[in-house]
């Protein structure tokens, strides 16, 4: 088991009447190098769950494991633990706090005791990542970028970790089409070049689907179903009756075959949706 | 996320106390102070602490929240009663410790004032147990009002004060979202010197501000979208009536209170 939990649950305010179960008996587990969405409608657990995976929050009961080890209580492993696995918050850039973005994304190796020399190359490559190198922005203030230059600059200010694991807490709340595109670009290279582990939480599912290995469907702290993501989205009535809608396309292909073109449904991007119906006309016509 | 509760203290509930009015129960409490500091006797002391439990088993609150509300004051409690021991003098002396020594007067007057600013913690721990902060606000502001009379902007005061408690709660989680998200950026505010503390501290404290700033520049954008002016007359959604059981509530303490006075318990 690379990263997972077993029967991990957690209750907010123990012992209290406010007492309130996030997460319920929740058990899985993703390998290494694959990309996971953690999808459930607002308020399902997907932020608690996340910030276990970090070792922010102490289950209140069950294990949460990475790369083999049971995570927590000691404290110098939790350290090493958040080296290797980066979290970028929901709306990351409201923890901006330093008067320039070099600042801001050296940060995270300023506090791993790095010398300036190779905080400045760690910063480099983080921005490069990001894909920021040519925008020379490193001397300017945060707060003087645009929504999806900030939202990279956060992304940045977690790779400086250079962690192997990246999870995001809906990494595109906020974003206009256009930064949600770049950003779901940034990930799927993140992904696939620099081989690290990514897991992303969303309550929508759309054109991030296409990227994902795996699905993990929560609803009000309890597992719905998790695994291979095209057999989960082949679930798409279970889904819809969380309140989760199946990615536009393949709304519109379950339409497509429904009203008798022969195509199949288990396509969630754009491209492979054209490809199916150019091929089902070209069928079609002959 | 556990500041949610030990600010503010209210917990939830639909006893006879959470349903009296704000107006009278604050004023009601006042009266009930006063009667502690009329008593002079132990008999009429243990009476009022009799009664405090009685009400908090109406409120149905559970004993540790008042040991928790008690922890505050237990220093404080055992400095008087330290004081009382060895400084007041008189009746039979009960111990001696060099020059100095313990006599059974001090015992007693010790023993009393703690037992009494105990019950007055009590009395006022029942009141924020079993009110929501919001409504205290609305309540006290009730007794503001006159001073308006002498140009004091209480409408805007009391706004000021329901404002400030209603973000006191949004702001200790956006405190502890915040610590986390840095910790998960290997902060550290737990070791080192105190001022090595302080300056870790900064990447908390600065977004903190900032979203604190943009959070009132929201709220007062919204606020006058929706029609807020000062100095205009404002009316509320709940308009909270004093009901025969509001009345009789007020009547049973002030008949406490002139009791105390008129039999000198």
């Amino acid at each position: 088991m690379y990263i997972g939990t077993s029967k991990l649950t957690h209750t907010y305010w123990p012992g209290t009447p406010f007492a309130a179960d996030a997460l319920k008996n929740i058990s899985f587990s993703v390998g290494q190098g694959t990309f996971t969405l953690l999808i459930g409608p607002s308020g399902s657990g997907k932020t608690t769950l996340i910030q276990h995976l970090n070792g922010l929050l102490k289950p209140s009961a069950g294990e949460v494991y990475f790369d083999g080890k049971k995570i927590g209580p000691d404290k110098a492993a939790l350290l090493a633990l958040r080296r290797r696995v980066g979290l970028v918050f929901q709306m990351p850039e409201d923890q901006f706090f330093s008067e320039t973005v070099f600042d801001e994304i050296a940060y995270a190796p300023r506090n791993l005791g790095l010398d300036e020399k190779k905080v400045e190359e760690r910063v480099n490559r983080a921005v490069a990542q990001v894909g920021l190198e040519r925008s020379r922005l490193l001397d300017r203030h945060p707060f003087q970028l645009s929504a999806g230059q900030k939202r990279r600059v956060a992304i940045a200010s977690v790779l400086s970790l250079e962690p192997e694991v990246l999870i995001l807490d809906e990494p595109a709340a906020g974003l206009d089409p256009e930064g949600k595109g770049n950003l779901l670009n940034l990930l799927s290279s993140l992904n696939r070049a620099g081989k690290i582990t990514i897991m992303v939480s969303t309550h929508h599912l759309d054109e991030i689907a296409a990227l994902a290995d795996n699905l993990v469907v929560l609803n009000e702290g309890g597992l719905v179903m998790s695994g291979k993501t095209k057999e989960i989205l082949a679930r798409g009535a279970e889904l819809k009756e969380l309140g989760l809608a199946l990615p536009q396309v393949t709304g519109i292909m379950h339409e497509l075959a429904a009203r008798g073109l022969p195509v199949s449904t288990d396509i969630y991007s754009l491209s492979a949706a054209c490809d199916e119906i150019l091929q089902a006309k070209r069928a079609d016509q002959r | 996320m556990s500041g949610g509760i030990s600010l503010g203290h209210y917990l939830p509930g639909n006893s006879f106390f959470h349903q009296l009015n704000p107006r009278i129960k604050v004023p009601s409490l006042v009266i009930i102070l006063a009667t502690l500091f009329a008593v002079t006797s132990f008999p009429a002391l243990l009476t009022m602490i009799v009664l405090v439990f009685l009400m908090f088993r109406l409120a149905r609150v559970p004993f540790r929240y008042l040991l928790k509300g008690l922890r505050p004051i237990l220093y404080i409690a055992l400095f008087a009663l330290f004081i009382f021991l060895f400084f007041t003098k008189g009746g039979v002396v009960l111990f001696r410790l060099g020059p100095l020594t313990v006599e059974s007067a001090g015992l007693w007057q010790g023993l009393f004032v703690i037992t009494r600013l105990v019950t007055l913690v009590l009395f006022s721990l029942l009141l924020t147990l079993t009110t929501t902060p919001l409504s205290l606000t609305h309540g006290l502001g009730y007794f503001l009002k006159p001073l308006g009379r002498i140009g004091l902007p209480t409408e805007e005061v009391v706004m000021i004060m329901a404002i400030a408690m209603r973000f006191i709660p949004t702001l200790i989680e956006e405190s502890q979202r915040l610590m986390r998200a840095q910790v998960s950026r290997g902060a550290d505010f737990e070791s080192g010197s105190i001022f090595r503390k302080a300056k870790n501290l900064v990447p908390l404290i600065v977004p903190l501000f900032v979203s604190a700033f943009r959070r009132a520049d929201e709220l007062a954008m919204a606020m006058e979208a929706r029609g807020y002016r000062l100095g205009a007359k404002r009316t509320r959604l709940h308009e909270d009536v004093i009901t025969a059981t509001d009345w009789a509530v007020l009547l049973v303490v002030l008949v406490m209170l002139a009791a105390s006075f008129y039999f000198k318990l």
